[in-house]
């Protein structure tokens, strides 16, 4: 393989790492939070992709746009969810069966909810952007994806704000920490839990919605991103945000260049084996060994 | 009289170990009331269902070790039994086979997977299953994606499909029985409660899971193989795919978990939906069955048993409230 | 004495819940009915990955029985009659397990005289199980795998040439251009096919051309990727690296439309590209506008050959659909229900292997096919030419391969976008 092969390649994966960054951390804020594995992201990242597609066909809205007006969308939609659903998503300090079964359920009704509304074709955004290739030499970068890309990094940015310099971004991060203590220094836990479930649901809205520049989707279009989003936050440690990072480059790199070690119709299980491994040998994820590595060097 | 006297000794035995007996009977002698063959294949479906819905509850209900990845054994079964078949392997020595392959799978899962615990588990089992499916997919050996099979010569006879299965199911609700009153079954139910508080008892959590995973397995995987026969042709996306999984799940979380019977009513609630509504209102039934999970998880975690028994208190108050003391 | 026995009861109560529930199908009785029509099973994927070439399958179907039964329907001489037929439709949902669920129940209880069923392959494998079981003729529009015809079943015929033969035209028309000087020789092709008896199949073809006809192609890469899947970058990257000159692949419809956007995010050109069967499908230029022009196609009809009768099918087709054909889906499907209808007339009765036999030792003439003929070889799958079709700027389609039916030129190399 020559050196412009590798490096369109290297590239490939940088752009699909930023992508599924942003696809993984509405997960990982619901989770860290209140300790639930919302599967229900799959459905969300879907009606994100159709929320896009709706505001492009009918009202001609340019899907970046449609994005960005996803987000205030999806914020108000999962705050609803968390309201409606009540006492099936309490924050507790272990994840429980009872809330992985309820939010798989609500992944099944939207996922069908979509096929009566939609039907089962694929669909695809088509903008003249689509197909526009930027070219350094050998290099081809797809526009598309330097523009996703870049605005996932984006909304991952606008989200490490939110948590470092604003007051509700230093309750969940205390929540993710010690929910008891957030009651003892005054933090409304109920209040922040259900505004960070609308959190996570509007950056699966968002995600939902850069993923659909990308690919063609229909209502079954969370599933394989569900699965790839477990990977990560496995990967990275369910509830560390730089490890979102971390898991998101590691997962893109291996299935970028895991096909050039493997037939690619193994491409899929590169995915799902990375998952089994990770939770199997990394049990608190990459950030979590990092940490543990650097204790164990202090001691 | 008082309205929560139980009948003791031999009588009470025979009035407990009565009904599911008479169900049976009832079942083994439906194929003789003319029944036309999609009612047959009906019956032969639910019971294939309540089989592999029995034994995942063994793992899921008893020891609450939630898998979202029983396909993987029910296409184990499936795919053993049909290479058998196809290598001259009399059917119902593949059934055996089938259900050996699969605990024997299960075993290879759980010794990683089961360190994990809750939806850590749940998730790797998906990994596994979803894993195991891309494999089969290239395997070309057995049809890779393109699916495998079977050539059977000789008739086709509807009723001993329907046997096969009913005594599968038979079987299946009599080991989970077994299980739940023994001290095998008292041990899964600790490591359910509380698996640390279970271990510092003197239960191996390890050792159980296994058993317990072995034992789902092997009902799972027979019961693939059972279908498959009638099916004769299986593909890895059928058999393995994640819709398999599902749908082995929600049987008994509808009807029931960790109950005896809400995999039964759950297998015969699933089989009569796929088959029969789904005929008429093709996308109706997942929404249905996310509604119904949804519904349950909220307002009645024991599921149709669940109702059953909540109805049941409701009436014995009302004896109890009624009653006079002679 | 009477003692409240909770157990008993419950436990009572639970055995009626399952038989009641068990009970419901058959509390309803099937009527026995003097056969005033001919019940024809249709089972086609109206919901689903394949819905949307199923559904233009179900609508050739259905324009064939209109206008079968506008002429009063099919005289059957044992019974001295005209009986009109009656469409029995199930909608598999593009799912294996469903799509044979549905063709035994089509057969063994609602007793339907034949079954014309299965789009695509998998579908139409699922499903060939049941016509032998329960001796009812079935015909697949659909599915062309050879596999499916390989087990001597009786009672399985398909309407589709086998897709080894589909390769092997993409090889003679690749050929065709390099004798014509429009291509070079010693050109190397880098094939992707999906993992289906389908893409095998069409390797085979082309490995079969390319092996009989040493100095013309080389196949330089050869991978098989998921079906269904979303993401080909990883692949179309190894394909990059191969530095071929041509490109075929075998997909179905959804796989087609994501990997060609995909190859031309990846700003990837070959001189030829073909996704095997798929290239006009109006649902492609949707998505990708100019970006599936002068892509080429092996197709078992296109509304451009010059038959009079395919021309008065384009007609009523698109009177009765209300669109215009797209691809080959409905004629074939229309053809299929033509040519199961001769049989039953030529079988003077509606015993089913009567039918059968009909099937396989007799052929449509005035098919719409390539040929004119469709004729059931030996083993049950019929045999006719391809024609190749090359997608042309703004919509346009034409067909290039074979001479004789061309309707534009063929454009090889492909410009460069």
């Amino acid at each position: 393989m020559t050196a412009t092969d590798f490096l369109n390649l290297l590239i490939a994966a940088l752009l699909l790492a930023g992508t599924y960054a942003a696809m993984a951390v509405g997960m990982t804020v619901i989770y860290g939070v209140m300790k639930i594995v919302n599967l229900a992201h799959a459905g969300f990242l879907m009606l994100g992709a159709y929320y896009v597609y709706e505001l492009h066909e009918r009202l001609g809205i340019f899907p970046l746009l449609g994005v960005l007006l996803a987000f205030p969308a999806f914020f108000a939609a999962g705050v609803l969810v968390h309201w409606v659903l009540g006492r099936g998503v309490p924050v507790s300090d272990t994840p429980t069966l009872a809330s992985l079964l309820l939010m798989f359920g609500l992944w099944l009704v939207l996922q069908n909810v979509g096929y009566l509304i939609w039907g089962t074709d694929d669909r695809s955004i088509l903008t003249p952007m689509t197909f526009a290739t930027i070219r350094f030499g050998e290099i081809t970068i797809p526009k598309i994806g330097l523009v996703v890309f870049v605005s996932a990094i984006v909304s991952l940015a606008a989200l490490e704000f939110v948590l470092h310099k604003t007051w509700f971004g230093r309750s969940i991060r205390a929540l993710i920490q010690n929910r008891y203590s957030c009651r003892i220094v005054g933090i409304p836990v109920e209040r922040t839990a259900r505004l960070t479930f609308g959190l996570g649901v509007a950056f699966a809205g968002t995600a939902g919605g850069l993923l659909a520049l990308l690919y063609p989707f229909s209502p079954d279009f969370g599933r394989p991103f569900l699965l790839r989003s477990f990977v990560i936050i496995v990967l990275g440690g369910l509830e560390s945000f730089s490890g979102v990072f971390a898991g998101a480059l590691i997962l893109a790199l291996v299935e970028t260049f895991g096909i050039l070690f493997v037939p690619s119709s193994y491409q899929p299980a590169i995915s799902f084996s990375l998952l089994v491994l990770a939770l199997i040998v990394l049990p608190d994820g990459v950030a979590g060994f990092v940490a543990k590595m650097r204790s164990r060097g202090a001691a | 009289m008082n309205p929560r006297a139980e009948p003791v000794g031999l009588a009470a035995r025979v009035l407990r170990t009565a009904p599911p007996l008479l169900l049976l009977a009832v079942m083994a002698a439906l194929p003789l009331f003319q029944l036309g063959p999609n009612s047959l294949k009906l019956l032969f479906l639910t019971c294939v269902w309540i089989a592999a819905s029995v034994g995942w509850n063994i793992l899921g209900g008893f020891a609450g070790q939630v898998s979202f990845g029983f396909a993987v054994f029910f296409g184990l079964g499936a795919y053993t039994t049909a290479v058998g078949i196809n290598q001259g392997i009399s059917p119902y020595l593949t059934y055996p086979l089938a259900a050996a392959i699969a605990a024997l799978a299960s075993l290879l899962i759980g010794l990683p997977t089961f360190r994990l615990r809750g939806p850590y588990f749940a998730i790797a089992t998906i990994g596994v299953s979803e894993a195991v499916r891309v494999v089969m997919t290239n395997i070309d050996f057995t049809g890779g994606s393109s699916g495998y099979r079977i050539t059977e010569h000789g008739p086709f006879r509807q009723a001993e499909h329907y046997y096969t299965a009913l005594a599968l199911a038979a079987l299946a609700v009599g080991i989970s029985i077994l299980v739940r009153h023994s001290r095998f079954g008292l041990g899964l139910r600790a490591i359910r409660d509380d698996q640390d508080a279970a271990a510092d008892s003197g239960v191996n959590p390890y050792a159980f899971k296994l058993a317990a995973h072995a034992i789902a397995a092997a009902f799972t995987g027979a019961a693939g193989g059972v279908l498959a026969r009638y099916a004769a042709f299986i593909d890895p996306e059928g058999v393995f795919g994640f819709q398999r999984s599902v749908g082995i799940l929600l049987m008994p979380v509808i009807g029931g978990v960790n109950t005896i019977w809400g995999p039964v009513i759950g297998g015969g609630v699933y089989g009569l939906i796929e088959e029969e509504l789904v005929a008429k209102f093709p996308q109706f039934h997942l929404l249905l069955y996310g509604v119904l999970v949804m519904l349950i998880i909220l307002f009645e975690p024991g599921g149709v048993v669940g109702l059953f028994a909540r109805a049941r208190r409701f009436v014995l108050r009302r004896r109890v409230a009624s009653w006079q003391p002679s | 004495m009477s003692f409240f026995r909770p157990n008993f009861l419950h436990g009572l109560a639970r055995s009626a819940v399952i038989v009641g529930l068990a009970a419901v199908p058959f509390v309803l009785p099937a009527p026995a009915r003097a056969q005033t029509d001919i019940p024809v099973g249709v089972i086609m994927p109206t919901t689903g990955k394949e819905a949307r070439p199923g559904q233009y399958q179900r609508e050739g179907i259905e324009l064939a029985i209109k206008q079968i039964n506008d002429g009063g329907g099919i005289y059957i001489k044992s019974l001295k009659k005209k009986l009109p037929i009656r469409e029995v439709f199930y909608d598999d949902g593009s799912e294996n397990a469903r799509s044979a669920s549905l063709a035994e129940r089509a057969m063994s209880s609602d007793k339907v005289i034949a079954v014309i069923g299965g789009y695509s392959t998998p579908l139409g494998e699922a499903e060939s199980v049941m016509p032998d079981r329960y001796q009812t003729p079935w015909i697949t529009p659909g599915a062309a795998a050879s596999s499916i015809f390989s087990h001597g079943y009786q009672y399985t015929f398909g309407a589709l040439s086998t897709v080894e033969s589909l390769g092997y035209t993409t090889g003679q028309f690749l050929g065709w251009l390099a004798d014509g000087g429009k291509l070079r020789k010693g050109l190397k092709i880098a094939m992707a096919v999906e993992n289906t008896d389908h893409g095998k199949d069409y390797v085979n073809g082309v490995t079969k051309w390319v092996g009989q006809h040493p100095g013309y192609f080389t196949v330089a890469f050869n991978e098989k990727f998921e079906e269904h899947s979303t993401d080909f970058s990883g692949l179309l990257q190894k394909i990059k690296a191969a530095h071929a000159d041509i490109f075929l692949s075998d997909a179905h419809l959804p796989d087609y439309v994501t990997m060609q956007r995909q190859y031309l995010q990846a700003g990837m050109f070959h001189q030829m590209v073909s996704y095997g069967a798929r290239g006009p499908e109006a649902d492609a230029r949707k998505a990708m506008g100019a970006g599936v022009d002068y892509i080429f196609a092996g197709v078992w009809w296109s509304a451009d050959l010059k038959y009079p009768q395919a021309k008065k099918f384009v007609t009523d087709y698109t009177a009765f659909a209300g669109h215009a054909p797209d691809s080959w889906y409905a004629a074939i499907a229309y053809d299929a229900m033509r040519i199961l209808a001769q049989s039953i007339e030529r079988a003077g009765s509606l015993d089913k292997a009567a039918i059968r036999d009909q099937l396989r030792s007799g052929d449509l003439k005035n098919s719409l096919v390539p040929g004119q003929t469709l004729k059931f070889e030996s083993n049950g799958q019929a045999a006719y030419p391809f024609v190749i079709v090359q997608n042309k700027p703004n919509g346009k389609v034409d067909i290039v391969y074979p001479p004789d039916a061309a309707t534009g030129p063929a454009v090889a190399p492909m410009p460069r976008p």
